[in-house]
């Protein structure tokens, strides 16, 4: 923003600004979770099912009590009643599926809470857990969903295991099938795999039995969400539970719900009325937090002789794992109900069934139910390009929605998000672009005489829409100081994204300041008292939206404030450099801090005002949610011997609407598109038939290091703004993972033609069992 | 029954009795609130707890506190100058945006210390090799990268000044 002087301001909207986090962090400086003390602290292990399926016979504690090392051993038994957990969106009708805070009778996954110990400390702990003698019952466990459908399959809650079958339909889709010039089937299946932050989950819960009032420090994306389900778990009042998040080692997702611990942690406090700590480690995380992504489509797609979609018919299967969690029926319903993507899909049906196996629950993560739905439908338009001899730019090309569409209901509902309404976009522009950015004629132009030299390079691409800035809500209040620092409360806490600075740079555009001048405070339920976290992309576009609102209503204050001070009419102030002052007189002004220090409690307030403090809340609620769109474009070269892909190049447009920060925006394009090549090429969370975790640990599942990065990364960006919010903006966290797996598999497939890439990941393994059927290596070369 | 040892950390010299049992890493962190060094892993592939020893870069949660008797020990914490401001390296990562939740960043940065001790100017293979040990789950390397080619400039903007 220029200000009064026609300099740029550093920290200014729109600007490449270093974050303010940093430099704490970088000393060391940072706090998580596991970093906390508290004095007279005692800590946690948790003892977790063995097995996928099984009933508790019985558990025998006394060898443990008898170790005078044993601080506690808690069980099912020695909790009170409590209710299970919740699922958002889980129809009245539908049998329960939730989970237990610790199982009592059955277990349903390995990695279920069985027991937890207590003791000095955490070495300790874990020895104790070997001296309780838990006795199950194995029972035939169930790993697969189709195999989870049929009659006679393992049950895992009830006589069934589906959970529900939704159903879409739009337009005429059968009629239209049937007239349609050209169909063509197929069966499209993305892996499970998982969020995998750095930094695992943990807490540290505290009761103070003087003020009957529980703290829990908790590394999660939804404090205030926790802090109200604690209260129902541990019949607390509102104001009898504060939740405090420290910094976050990142989360994309699996820090989004309350989980069991928090709740048997907390209890646990109050029971030995001790602080206690549980640190979760990596392989608990493997198998005692959410995973995501299992989805398997049947597409049938019918077309005319351009490749124009005329009907599509998607039959989805989703293996949530062993119990609904609070929002495992946002995986099913996106899957399906976003698959049309860019494209214009009138004749639509679907049916999206929710199976539970004995597998671990799943749950949201970055790019949720997107990613399967860009996967499926990339690869149908690729399949439709191949059926017809087209290129897949141009079969896209004919499908796209237009600009002019838009806004586009698009008749269909999701889950926590109510109708989807195409906001604002222009697909063909940034399908243009990245086409430009890939140089995508000029690889067509050398490919085949790349091809004919015996090397296996194709180019891929992947489109998306996404469902970005969720609600319902978020809350923001800004506060001018005395001393003429600006306070920013957010309900929207940070799990490494840069929320500090982009949240300043929003607050100091509109109060005419510098970001240093900005403090933003978040992650303690007794500051914010109304919040709903980070996850969907929401951060920016809503919580950032409510500190826009906010801060504009301080803005407000602060002229009719300033109109009795400097004798000029509030219409002729502008805020600049921390001060208000005349335009066009800049000699005449006041800084920030004197008008709030003459509002300030203990003065009598100026003629007109009626209230104290120069502070605004606003409660952000936008009347709908915005949708990003992104094309990446892989080009590969693969292996054939060996299966290994290289990315040689990947392209990455996105429309998030405005941006606050291209610098961080790059760095979320950047780490999304590298999530997404794990999902593409190298990660799957693998079971065998028994539900035993193959490899629950970071030798045997493969998250990319530095050593998988595409040779060449470029990204850029076209800016659609929505309308649901003053600033413009779109979420722009998630796109990377969603459009990644879709390029890289279209990609691999290209470079192996005519092989048939119908799943991820696209391990050396699986690539180069394609080839070999494929005929481009092995025993069929000729 | 535990066991005396002595271990230079960031060049204070520490005496303790510890348990034969007790990680480098929980040593650092929980005798002596040195918590930089984070645990991503705790089987040695993440590199989030790598430290410095005897100018060797190592893994803390694989290494027990007894092995590290009489060895020279350097942490995160050690990197940054007396005074508080940010080493060259810190400073690179900050100018490039080389981080994001900062929980693997303190071993990236301790692995780079051992390699841009090393080598003044590193060949592009080289930074590959010696950060194949370090996962990032947030920043993609691409800034990573970025960071590690300013921080060469500006040690030798440093060794000149």
């Amino acid at each position: 923003m220029a200000d009064g002087n026609g300099t740029t301001k550093v920290g200014a909207f729109g600007t490449r600004v270093k974050r303010v986090e940093d430099p704490r962090l970088l000393r060391g400086d940072g706090r998580y979770i596991a970093d906390l003390k508290l004095h007279g602290m005692v800590h946690a292990a948790v003892i977790r099912s063995p097995h996928a399926h099984a009933r508790i016979v019985s558990i025998d504690k006394s060898e443990a009590l008898a170790d005078p090392r044993t601080i506690a051993v808690f069980t099912a038994a020695d909790l009170p009643e409590m209710p299970p957990l919740t699922c958002i969106d889980a129809e009245e009708t539908t049998l329960p599926f939730n989970q237990q805070v610790m199982a009592s009778d059955k277990v349903r996954f390995v990695g279920e809470p069985v027991a937890v110990i207590v003791a000095e400390d955490r070495y300790v702990a874990e020895d104790i857990m070997g001296l309780v003698d838990v006795e199950y019952e194995p029972l035939p466990a169930v790993v697969d969903p189709e195999e989870a459908m049929k009659d006679g399959a393992p049950l895992v809650h009830h006589d069934t295991n589906v959970v529900d079958t939704l159903e879409y339909e739009l337009g005429d889709p059968k009629d239209a099938m049937a007239n349609a010039p050209h169909t063509l089937s197929e069966r499209l299946v993305t892996q499970r795999y998982a969020a995998m932050p750095m930094e695992t989950r943990g807490c540290i819960a505290d009761w103070d039995e003087r003020w009957e009032t529980l703290t829990l420090h908790s590394s999660t994306q939804v404090p205030n969400g926790v802090k109200a389900n604690l209260q129902t778990f541990l019949g607390l009042g509102e104001n009898s539970v504060r939740v405090i998040v420290p910094d976050i080692g990142g989360a994309f997702g699996v820090k989004i719900q309350i989980y069991p611990e928090e709740v048997f942690i907390s209890f646990l406090a109050r029971e030995l009325r001790r602080p206690v700590k549980w640190i979760e480690d990596r392989w608990e995380h493997f198998v005692g937090s959410c995973h995501g992504r299992e989805q398997i489509h049947d597409v049938t797609v019918g077309f005319d002789d351009d490749g124009r979609i005329l009907s599509l018919r998607d039959d989805c299967i989703t293996n949530t794992g062993a119990y609904l969690q609070s929002l495992t029926l946002v995986e099913p319903f996106i899957g399906v109900a976003m698959l049309a993507g860019m494209y214009q899909i009138e004749n639509f049906e679907a049916t999206s069934t929710v199976v539970v196996t004995n597998k671990t629950p799943m749950n949201p993560f970055r790019g949720v139910g997107h990613v399967q739905a860009a996967f499926t439908m990339e690869r149908i338009i690729d399949l439709i390009a191949q059926e017809r001899g087209l290129d897949p730019a141009e079969v896209r090309m004919v499908n796209l929605i237009q600009p002019d569409q838009f806004p586009l209901a698009k008749g269909i509902g999701n889950v926590l998000a109510g109708e989807i309404i195409y906001d604002t976009g222009d697909y063909p522009r940034v399908l243009k672009r990245a086409l430009e950015l890939a140089g995508y004629d000029e690889f067509r132009a050398k490919q085949e005489g790349l091809r004919a030299e015996g090397r296996h390079v194709g180019i891929g691409i992947g489109a998306f829409v996404e469902e970005t800035g969720l609600g319902p809500y978020e809350s923001a209040t800004v506060r001018v100081e005395p001393s003429g620092g600006i306070a920013v409360y957010t309900g929207s806490c940070p799990s490494g994204q840069g929320h500090h600075t982009v949240f300043a740079q929003i607050a100091a555009d509109e109060l005419g300041v510098d970001i240093s001048d900005v403090k933003v405070i978040h992650g303690d339920t007794d500051l914010v008292r109304s919040g709903v976290g980070t996850y969907a992309s929401r951060s920016a576009a809503v919580g950032g939206g409510a500190v826009r609102n906010a801060a504009g209503g301080v803005r407000k204050k602060i002229l009719a404030v300033t109109e009795r001070l400097v004798e000029a009419a509030a219409s002729r102030h502008e805020l600049a450099d921390g001060r208000v002052q005349v335009k066009g007189s800049p000699s005449r002004s006041v800084a920030l801090g004197d008008v709030a220090l003459a509002v300030s409690p203990g003065r009598a307030l100026p003629d007109g005002i009626e209230a104290y403090g120069l502070e605004h809340t606003d409660i952000f609620h936008p009347e709908s949610n915005t949708f990003s769109s992104g094309v990446h474009i892989a080009t590969v070269e693969v292996d054939v011997e060996t299966g290994l892909v290289n990315i040689l190049q990947y392209v990455a447009c996105d429309d998030s609407g405005r941006i606050i920060n291209p610098l961080l925006f790059e760095g979320q394009t950047h780490g999304g598109v590298t999530l997404g090549i794990g999902g593409a090429l190298l990660e799957e969370v693998v079971y065998d038939d028994e539900g035993q975790p193959r490899n629950p640990n970071f030798m045997d599942y493969l998250i990319p290091g530095i050593g998988n990065m595409p040779e060449k990364f470029i990204t850029d960006h076209v800016q659609s703004p929505t309308y649901l919010n003053k600033d413009g903006i779109k979420g722009g966290g998630e796109g990377g993972a969603v459009g990644a797996p879709a390029a890289i598999a279209n990609a691999v497939a290209d470079a192996l033609r005519p092989a048939r890439v119908t799943a991820t990941p696209l391990t050396p393994e699986r690539v180069f069992r394609l080839a070999q059927a494929a005929g481009l290596v092995g025993d069929q070369t000729p | 029954m535990n066991h005396p040892i002595r271990i230079t950390v960031n060049g204070q010299v520490h005496d303790a009795e510890v348990a034969p049992r007790l990680t480098l890493a929980d040593f650092l962190r929980e005798e002596l609130d040195l918590t930089a060094t984070h645990l991503g892993c705790e089987h040695g592939v993440c590199g989030a707890c790598t430290v410095v020893i005897d100018g060797t870069s190592a893994r803390a949660c694989l290494t027990l506190a007894v092995q590290a008797d009489g060895a020279e020990v350097r942490t995160l914490e050690g990197v940054t100058r007396p005074n508080g401001e940010l080493h060259p390296i810190q400073q690179a990562f900050w100018e490039r945006h080389g981080m994001q939740c900062g929980f693997c960043t303190s071993g990236i940065v301790m692995t780079l210390t051992e390699l841009l001790d090393e080598h003044q100017e590193p060949t592009r293979e080289q930074v590959m090799e010696a950060l194949g040990g370090n996962l990032c789950r947030c920043t993609g390397y691409v800034k990573i990268l970025e960071a590690v080619d300013e921080a060469v400039s500006l040690l030798a903007a440093e060794r000149v000044a």
